[in-house]
């Protein structure tokens, strides 16, 4: 293997006969497959796997919100004893809500969106013949392909999955008593993220060390295109943060299966008082959120950095202010580690924290209005192509705008009070990290299926899947800042019980016929995707680079074995943004071609005789000019 | 068969036909050769169906708001002094907010028509631009720093301590119920624990009546509160996470085990001035749980009532303490309590 490993970074001179390391056996080709093409496929599918499980789920519970009165036992063969009597057992309702949180963050926007495009894109955008460890990023699929499996027994167990919702607050997760959820299901939970810990950070550290080391020459790191920048940061953020819920479920672990008191005090429950004393169950909500904010930007810069990508492709325009992109990147990186008990205002922490977090919260509204600005000012004077990715792309940063906007409620510590745990908690984050992070996905699997597969995905299914989620995301989560307002609390099974909450019912069914149309329309991009592995329009050399996009992957072979280029690794010459320059016949110049190879049109005379050995120095001096 | 049925029935009888028509026609176009939707430029359709969106979508924002307004419990008509300082903050907050949003997704939602790819058309190269970058990062760093401002100011009044005759009360969560307490005549709560806890004699809070400052406590139904006088909420729970939550007063804190919390508020209009204002007899100010708790989460409502001091007053007097329930329950008066020696009360309160 390791061996194997230098052959395929050695590159150089390996012509013709590279193909031959890699012929294997079925097993070794695409199942344990060390080609970091294939285990980014592998992500995708499995992602795509639990995304229908997870919005399936919220479909399900979503009947019930709306029409309690409904019978719902259509659903005894999936759902057996939890909706019996025709409507949907409380506290299974519970576990649907935390199943499909936790389906959704992790299993589909961190590991899918991350484990499918930072593996697929990372080592054939900076040119490099594999990950840094194309073992190790066998594992991290692995690792991540059994957390699945775990988490999806769990749903079968009899007590149920995990119930607390996603963020696990003990005490509620840590006594079966409480809920009938914390017993075996939330075991079960428990083992999963551990493993899917240990799959994240495999993952994390491949990426890093990749975009760190294995960049072919003449790729500084002010010429990577936005995609590994955002890449390498989300690592970044993910092998800092994952460790410390590893800790936290550790300390839960024990407190569970042990009897110590990390997170538990005082506590009588089911007629009987428990030994617990000392613990602090705000202290695990400490823990939890220094993993789960920054898990927040795990989720939202992969998306952000396809995103920046595609706009700029299809506008035929550079990105506006590339600079300013990596800086607000990094801006957010750092920030998103010391923001994290904005979640925690009304958890009776000291309020003087909440002055602190409150200050840092609205600081990252910063960067982030300026990651806005520019998409906006990229679309400006641009060439606009709408292929299903772009769209894609401008529909995220209207969602990154319209839910971005409400987190500046949310952050300020004095509105959070009336508005925490309320809809428009729901309706701020389903926006801005669900809607925009899986726009990205989207948009993501639009522009890159050419090359992962070779053939082309049907434009005109892309255009009805586009237009059938884009309304139907607005029409579910927009209404909820109106129910918010209306102080509706999250979780809440019914909406009976209160007399502020009663008057949203009408609202209550439009979100939930609109999601159920939403979610019918996903059919159209299932259509597509499986279809067109199969009957696409194949693409050819000629079409290779069907966006005609000027990054290192579309120089490679329609379809790039394992080592990516038959050749020698390609060298860069520019960045990765050169659209529509002045004077030139096309209107983008691959990242390989050296300035004296620029075809110009007819008549135009170059602003300055490229110099053969030095196209650098004009490259980096016309950047300060513009 | 009933009506029910046969609707049933012709829905899938319709959808079935819709179903056939559907394959008939593209089969129809498939072996033709046609495309019925050749004209159909995604170049211009994409863009212009973004445009309607917006107009259509800010249409609907504003229509919604005014339907729902009535409902908008926690950003109209606060019932307390901090929740109309939360209310305004909220507004301006909001203002600013829409001024971004549609300014913003205005100029998303028209470039893409404008600049639209078409015959002839050309992008520029255009890679960045300091003056306006140094503009756009500083404008709403000084707009946030505002907001900011105000809403340390607002935070830390509402954080601030409680006056010091601010009218006591205490709120126990359990699952799935709120235990509503007063300090009786004292003005001092009896001890509690966890320990003492009884379900089966209703001391579901763990009274220690060794202390004899809980004999006078009472356990209520309601909470109830004197207009224009400050009111302390002091908040348990004896098993999991609940989060007290006042949304007409703006008052949420969460209940934690082994962790008193507290909230202090002013209320400023009684219910018969709320049902009034909303011009709803039936209008109740309610208390409910917003942290999840398990499964009946959504059932732990307590009703508010606000009301002149007088009436507050007159109220706590009709209300029994619960100690003389409790005996009765248990039906005895446990002897040592009469003789319980100063030591004693001074070890409890040292526990406390």
């Amino acid at each position: 293997m390791a061996t194997e490993q230098l052959h395929v970074q050695a590159g150089e001179g390996h012509g013709h006969d590279h193909h031959d390391h890699y012929h294997g056996n079925f097993w070794t080709n695409y199942v344990f497959s060390t080609d970091h093409k294939v285990i980014a496929k592998q992500f995708l599918i499995t992602g795509i796997l639990m995304a229908i499980i997870g919005i399936g789920m919220s479909t399900i519970f979503r009947l019930q919100l709306a029409f309690p009165d409904m019978d719902l036992s259509f659903l005894s063969p999936l759902l057996g004893k939890w909706v019996d009597g025709g409507s949907l057992d409380p506290g299974f309702y519970l576990a649907l809500v935390t199943m499909h949180g936790t389906f959704m963050v992790f299993f589909v926007l961190t590991a899918g969106l991350s484990g499918t495009f930072s593996n697929y894109l990372i080592p054939l955008q900076i040119g490099a013949r594999d990950m840094a460890s194309g073992f190790l990023n066998m594992l991290s699929y692995w690792f991540f392909f059994a957390s699945s499996v775990i988490m999806l027994v769990s749903l079968f167990t009899a007590g149920g999955p995990a119930s607390g919702g996603w963020t696990i607050y003990p005490p509620l997760s840590a006594l079966p008593q409480a809920v009938s959820g914390s017993g075996i299901g939330m075991t079960l939970w428990l083992f999963s993220m551990t493993l899917f810990i240990v799959s994240s950070l495999l993952g994390g550290i491949n990426y890093i060390t990749t975009v760190l080391n294995l960049r072919t020459e003449g790729m500084s790191m002010d010429r990577l295109p936005l995609t590994i920048w955002a890449f390498f940061l989300t690592a970044v953020i993910g092998v800092l943060s994952f460790p410390v819920l590893f800790s936290a479920s550790l300390l839960l672990v024990f407190d569970r299966l042990l009897g110590t008191s990390f997170y538990l005090s005082d506590i009588y429950i089911g007629g009987e008082l428990l030994h617990y004393s000392g613990g602090s169950p705000i202290l695990f909500q400490h823990l939890f959120w220094f993993l789960g904010h920054p898990e927040v930007y795990i989720v939202l810069l992969p998306a952000l950095g396809i995103t920046s990508e595609i706009v700029a492709v299809h506008s035929r325009k550079p990105i506006f202010g590339y600079k300013a992109m990596v800086g607000s990147i990094l801006g957010i990186a750092i920030l998103s580690f010391i923001v994290w008990a904005h979640h925690m205002f009304v958890t009776g922490m000291n309020p003087f924290l909440g002055t602190v977090f409150m200050l840092f919260t609205l600081v990252i509204a910063v960067p982030s209005a300026i990651k806005a600005f520019n998409y906006i000012a990229t679309l400006w004077k641009g060439n606009i192509q709408f292929n299903p990715p772009m769209l894609f792309a401008i529909g995220l940063v209207s969602f990154f705008i319209t839910g971005g906007i409400t987190g500046i409620f949310l952050g300020n510590a004095a509105l959070d009070i009336p508005l925490h745990d309320t809809y428009f908690v729901t309706a701020h984050f389903h926006i801005v990290m669900g809607s925009a992070s899986a726009f990205g996905f989207f948009a993501g699997i639009y522009q890159w299926f050419p090359k992962m597969f070779g053939r082309m995905m049907n434009a005109r299914l892309g255009y009805i899947h586009f237009w059938f989620t884009f309304i139907s995301l607005y029409c579910v989560f927009f209404p909820m800042h109106y129910m918010g307002m209306g102080g509706v609390p999250r979780h809440y099974y019914s909406f009976s019980a209160f007399n502020f909450s009663e008057g949203f019912m009408d609202l209550q069914s439009f979100i939930t016929t609109a999601a159920i149309v939403g979610f019918v329309g996903q059919f159209f991009f299932l259509a597509n995707f499986f279809g067109s592995i199969f009957w696409g329009r194949k693409l050819t050399e000629e079409t290779k680079n069907p966006w005609k996009a000027t990054t290192l992957e579309w120089t490679t072979p329609v379809n790039p074995g394992h080592g990516n280029w038959p050749g020698a690794i390609p060298k860069v010459y520019r960045w990765a943004y050169d659209y529509s320059k002045p004077g030139v016949k096309e209107d983008y110049i691959l990242q390989t071609v050296p300035d004296s190879d620029i075809e110009y049109e007819e008549g135009f005379v170059p602003p300055k005789a490229p110099e053969v050995g030095k196209p650098q120095v004009e490259i980096e001096k016309e950047e300060v000019d513009d | 068969m009933d009506p029910q049925s046969l609707i049933t029935l012709a829905q899938v009888l319709l959808g079935v036909i819709l179903l056939l028509v559907a394959v008939n026609l593209y089969l129809v176009f498939r072996f033709r050769e046609i495309d019925p939707f050749a004209k159909w430029n995604p170049n211009t359709i994409n863009p212009l169906m973004f445009l309607a969106f917006f107009v259509f979508g800010m249409i609907m924002v504003f229509v919604l708001q005014n339907v729902y307004k009535e409902y908008m419990t926690i950003t109209y008509n606060a019932a307390s002094i901090h929740g109309e300082k939360i209310d305004s903050m909220f507004w301006i907050t909001m203002y600013v907010s829409i001024f971004v949003v549609v300014v913003t997704n205005s100029l998303l939602f028209w470039y893409p028509w404008k600049y639209r790819t078409r015959p002839g058309h050309k992008a520029i190269h255009y890679s960045h631009n300091n003056k306006i970058e140094i503009i756009w990062t500083v404008i709403p760093a000084i707009v946030l720093t505002l907001l900011v401002a105000r809403g340390v100011v607002v935070w830390h009044d509402i954080m601030s301590e409680p006056p010091k005759d601010a009218v006591q009360l205490e709120v126990n969560g359990k699952q799935f119920a709120w235990t509503v307490r007063y300090p009786g005549a004292d003005l001092e709560f009896g001890t509690t624990s966890v320990q003492y806890i009884d379900d089966a004699t209703g001391n579901d809070i763990g009274f220690n009546f060794e202390d004899r400052r809980g004999h006078d406590d009472l356990i209520t139904q309601e909470i109830h509160l004197p207009v224009g006088k400050p009111i302390l909420l002091n908040i348990k729970s004896r098993d999991v996470l609940h989060s007290a939550t006042l949304p007409h007063f703006r008052v949420k804190m969460d209940a934690v085990p082994g962790m008193p919390t507290s909230f202090w508020f002013t209320p400023t209009k009684t219910t018969a001035e709320m049902r009034k204002i909303r011009g709803d007899e039936d209008f109740n100010y309610e208390m409910s749980c917003q942290q999840i708790c398990g499964a009946a989460h959504w059932n732990m409502r307590r009703v508010v009532v606000v009301e002149t001091e007088e009436e507050f007053n007159n109220w706590l007097k009709s209300q029994k303490p619960f100690y003389a329930t409790w005996k009765e329950v248990t039906g005895s008066s446990t002897g040592g309590v009469a003789e319980v020696s100063a030591e004693a009360e001074e070890g409890t309160m040292a526990a406390n």
